[in-house]
């Protein structure tokens, strides 16, 4: 219709009332993505309490403190084993 | 989806796995048991199925 010559296909963003599927999808891909860090926190917070603050004091002692420290590493290595494991099966 | 599934079998393989106070590295034992609980579960799994076809 105009002299520009490309093929008219419809362009993305040229149209606001028309929500683009590529924005949307990955806005979605980020919504996931925070539900999952939302969920893998709170299975961390659940995990380390129950190992690391078993007679809860009037403040977080040093010792409770290094515990959760090293329980996180722990929780996160673990699923990195388990990932591995998972997904390297060889029959 | 595949990341549900290892934070599920994360969280119920620590249990089973790391029964003390988590030290600065897994020893040995903690590292071969969550690595086997992975596997066990997906063998467990395969009966499961093979069961159910059975039924069928």
């Amino acid at each position: 219709m105009n002299g520009y010559g490309s093929s008219s296909s419809s362009s993305s963003g040229s149209s606001s009332s028309q929500p683009n599927p590529e924005v949307l999808m990955d806005q979605l891909k980020n919504q996931l993505a925070q539900a999952y860090a939302e969920e893998f926190l709170e299975t961390v917070r659940g995990k380390c309490f129950e190992k690391c603050i078993s007679k809860p004091g009037s403040s977080l002692s040093g010792s409770e403190s290094s515990c959760v420290s090293r329980c996180v590493e722990r929780y996160i290595e673990a699923t990195g084993i388990i990932s591995k494991a998972l997904f390297s099966q060889q029959r | 989806m595949v990341n549900e599934m290892v934070a599920k079998l994360t969280s119920s393989c620590w249990d089973k796995c790391i029964t003390g106070t988590p030290g600065s590295k897994f020893i040995n034992s903690e590292q071969t048991c969550l690595s086997n609980c992975a596997q066990r579960y997906l063998d467990m799994s395969m009966l499961i199925m093979k069961q159910f076809q059975s039924m069928l």
